[in-house]
């Protein structure tokens, strides 16, 4: 029973999450064109009599209470129309939206720390409620009767005469039988609670109706739900069953019965029935589209979607990786090393064609768009906008790019402080500023997502007045940061000096931003998932942040090379090639540092024993093999004994009493057991080099 | 854990309330008795093979792959500063809160059920960094009991 009502709240928290985005969403939609639909106002609404239903029957209060004042001020506004509210009515609607969405955000997210929820949400009830006073005083003194009443949908004309037909007869309905529902005494809500069944009926079955038909909007009706019961009629009997299996699964059901309908006629006469009473039976929109994108056919669509549980996912990519160590550890294990087997190498090779395809699968399991982390923004553009009255559009490309889920929790922070510096530091104060540069008055801000191959790309442009260099030198030297002489920075290394701890070049402190946290945040909670950060910028014409990440962090296809007795794993997306090399192929620069030649360029030289201080390794540069490497905006060479192999690695994190030891800046970014239960080392060729040179 | 239990208790205690009975491993490091409480032990492992790592503070003597999870070794004596460290036979696994580590020790005495009350500080003068009590037994040994907090840290 716990169980269930655990599932409850995680399916409440969800659904009344993508609800509110989802409203978020349209709300910034709706005030680019400064005006409400009567789409939009239906959604409000019909979101908002979700929340309130759903809310009241886990009995968060406050999240209720918001819900239906809301509910009461669209149902107002889709009654009288949008048109009577004038333009600055509108933009104080759209501000009070956003504040009370803001709320009941906050609340959730109460409800998701289980903290005790807002007792005193009086001051948002009340300037909702005077909004509405103030625009139906505006426009009719005897309109409807204000929302204070506590129902405020009762006035609601009853659409169908049904409801009254009920207390006595069956629903006049064509289908073939019916069910009759009874909810728990005294648990209250009836008509909401019959609302939910039905929605949750809803996603099994494509085909029926329910009675009576106006549960959602009349709660007048809880009444007659508790005097005669819900009646859900249904054209086919094996409709029927799978309805009896949800409803016995639903809370609060304190009986049902099946009831054959005896005025069921032959099914050739009523085809198009299903149609008619769908639309005029159920009320919500969504319902009526179902039907009508279902015509007359008794196929029932069902909707193949099911919200699965992260953890679960997680699990699964576990166990997928621990296959995969298994599979190799099997078929390279040494016992049968001189045994020629045709056959097992044979079955061998399609495990392994089918361990890749699981691996794909559950990785595919694990993909969402990026959409949702993109939208956030424009909600924080509108807002920042109001606030520095400058004038920014958020253009967004490719948000239907799919990322690892856990990947799209962790971008979301560090695109946000960006888009924050873009909006306050980037885009020009004055628009003047702007004209005579010669651009166009309002800014722009492009955010946009892209795959290749094995990473995805999320870049985050702004067409301001770009990064001033030497502000930031000068910035640097205040901090004592620079560690040589200032004329021996290039452009590239001035930028990223921006990623330093501490670095911040605005002078004062915002609301939104430089808050003393920077760059440098941003680029360590990238790095987390494995990403890198790189800055362009030009001056005057604006900045360009690139954060790029691989696609997933669980398993890497990564080359085993050994130095020494001891074998390290390099990512293969890291590597650009591996040859072998000469002494007089090395040169030396005025400090001594090793360069070596790779197509015609030098590249510096690391010799990982030197780093590792590993003993027992090849030292003389003709004997060992060199591999060409490269992360973000480093590449360089690594000495090393030899290549052992490819192989899919399952990245395992360092035990993290070793961070302690400042183990990640060692060139070190995880672990992973090979097939024959040894530890490999996976280096992270971005580090290592910072490492090698700390070193020298 | 199939090593011999000897309960040491003075008869005028076992009917003290106040006593505090708990389960230590002891085991011998640099020649001294350390004792650390059973709870947090989570086994003695003797045969496997340690994956180094680079740029660490010697005393971390690297991986290892206990069953398919990651666990840290270190040298139990080194991290005293000892430097005298003979072949060693045994580690012993610790789960201290989330952090599991490996401690790698002369070796492996037996498991005592001590009265914690009768615990007394460490002089001053030669206070250890990882200990933080000391218990003398009847037959005059001195157990120094670990602060694996401070071991984790």
């Amino acid at each position: 029973m716990d169980n269930n009502l655990d599932n409850l709240l995680d399916t409440y928290l969800f659904e009344t999450n993508s609800l509110l985005e989802q409203l978020d969403e349209l709300l910034i939609n709706a005030e680019k064109n400064t005006d409400f639909s009567s789409d939009d106002v239906n959604e409000i609404f019909r979101i908002m009599h979700t929340i309130k239903g759903s809310s009241a029957m886990l009995e968060f209060n406050s999240l209720m209470t918001i819900a239906h004042h809301i509910e009461d001020l669209f149902f107002y506004i889709r009654e009288n129309g949008i048109s009577r509210l004038d333009s600055s009515q509108k933009s104080e609607l759209f501000n009070l939206m956003f504040k009370s969405t803001d709320k009941l955000r906050e609340e959730v997210r109460k409800v998701e720390s289980n903290e005790p929820l807002s007792t005193n949400i009086d001051s948002i009830t009340t300037e909702i409620n005077s909004f509405l006073d103030k625009i139906s005083d505006a426009s009719q003194d005897d309109a409807v009767n204000p929302p204070s009443a506590g129902q405020p949908d009762s006035d609601l004309p009853a659409p169908s005469p049904t409801a009254d037909d009920a207390a006595v007869h069956l629903p006049p309905d064509k289908g073939i039988c019916f069910i009759r529902v009874f909810f728990d005494e005294g648990c209250g809500m009836e008509n909401l609670r019959a609302y939910m069944l039905a929605s949750s009926l809803k996603d099994a079955i494509s085909e029926f109706r329910f009675y009576p038909p106006d549960i959602e909007t009349n709660s007048s009706t809880a009444e007659t739900i508790i005097r005669d019961g819900f009646y859900l009629a249904f054209d086919t009997k094996e409709n029927a069953e799978i309805a009896v299996s949800v409803i016995k699964d639903f809370n609060n059901i304190r009986s049902y019965e099946q009831v054959d309908n005896p005025e069921y006629t032959e099914p050739e006469a009523d085809i198009n029935a299903p149609v008619e009473s769908a639309g005029a039976g159920s009320v919500t929109s969504a319902a009526v589209k179902k039907a009508s994108a279902a015509p007359g056919h008794g196929a029932p669509v069902k909707q193949n979607l099911i919200s699965v549980n992260l953890s679960k996912l997680d699990r699964l990519m576990a166990v997928v990786g621990e296959i995969v160590i298994t599979e190799s550890m099997v078929i390279s294990s040494p016992e049968l090393a001189d045994l020629k087997l045709d056959n097992f190498l044979k079955s061998a090779r399609q495990l392994r064609k089918l361990t890749d395809d699981l691996q794909d699968i559950a990785m595919s399991l694990r993909m969402v768009p990026i959409s949702g982390t993109f939208q956030k923004m424009n909600r924080i553009v509108r807002d920042m906008k109001q606030e520095l009255g400058k004038d920014v559009r958020l253009t967004i490309e490719g948000e239907d790019t799919e990322v690892d889920k856990s990947i799209v929790d962790n971008i979301s922070d560090p695109i946000m402080h960006i888009v924050r510096n873009a909006m306050d530091h980037g885009i020009e104060e004055n628009v003047q500023d702007r004209i005579d540069a010669g651009k166009d008055p309002q800014g722009e801000i492009i955010l946009s997502a892209r795959h290749t191959g094995s990473e995805v790309i999320i870049s985050i442009t702004d067409d301001g007045r770009g990064i001033n260099p030497a502000a930031i030198l000068a910035k640097a030297r205040e901090n004592g940061i620079l560690i040589k002489p200032e004329e021996d920075y290039s452009q590239k290394e001035i930028l990223s000096l921006l990623m330093l701890p501490g670095f911040s070049t605005n002078k004062e402190v915002t609301e939104f931003s430089g808050r003393g946290v920077g760059m440098d945040v941003v680029k360590r909670n990238v790095e987390i998932i494995g990403g890198t950060v790189t800055i362009n910028s030009e001056m005057g014409k604006g900045t360009s942040m690139t954060l790029r990440i691989p696609l997933t962090l669980a398993i890497v296809d990564g080359m085993e090379v050994s130095i020494g007795g001891t074998i390290f794993t390099v990512p293969i997306s890291n590597i650009r090639k591996s040859f072998k090399a000469l002494p007089e192929d090395i040169i030396y620069d005025s400090e001594g540092h090793e360069l070596i030649r790779c197509m015609g360029e030098f590249y510096p030289l690391v010799r990982l024993h030197q780093l590792y201080n590993i003993d027992d390794a090849i030292t003389n540069i003709e004997d060992g093999l060199l591999m060409w490497v490269e992360a973000s905006d480093r590449s360089y060479c690594l000495f090393i004994d030899e290549l052992l192999g490819e192989q899919q690695v399952v990245v395992k994190p360092l035990p993290s009493y070793l961070n302690n030891f400042n183990i990640k800046n060692s060139g070190i970014s995880g672990c992973t057991i090979l097939g024959d239960g040894n530890i490999s080392i996976i280096l992270d060729i971005s580090n290592l080099y910072q490492a090698a040179q700390s070193l020298l | 854990m199939s090593e011999p239990r000897n309960v040491l208790l003075e008869d005028s205690q076992t009917t003290d309330e106040n006593t505090n009975i708990k389960s230590f491993l002891t085991f011998i490091a640099g020649g001294l008795t350390y004792g650390v409480d059973t709870t947090h032990v989570v086994e003695i492992i003797t045969d496997y093979s340690i994956r180094p790592l680079p740029m660490v503070p010697d005393y971390i003597k690297g991986i290892i792959n206990l069953r398919g999870q990651i666990i840290p070794i270190i040298d139990f004596r080194l991290r005293l500063g000892n430097m005298d460290t003979p072949e060693s036979i045994s580690t012993v696994i610790l789960q201290v809160d989330s952090t599991t580590i490996g401690m790698m020790v002369d070796s492996v005495s037996q498991v005592l059920d001590i009265d914690t009350s009768r615990t007394s500080p460490i002089p001053v003068e030669s206070r250890q960094e990882l200990t933080n009590g000391m218990i003398s037994l009847e037959d005059g040994t001195v157990i120094l009991l670990l602060n694996y907090e401070a071991l984790v840290e």
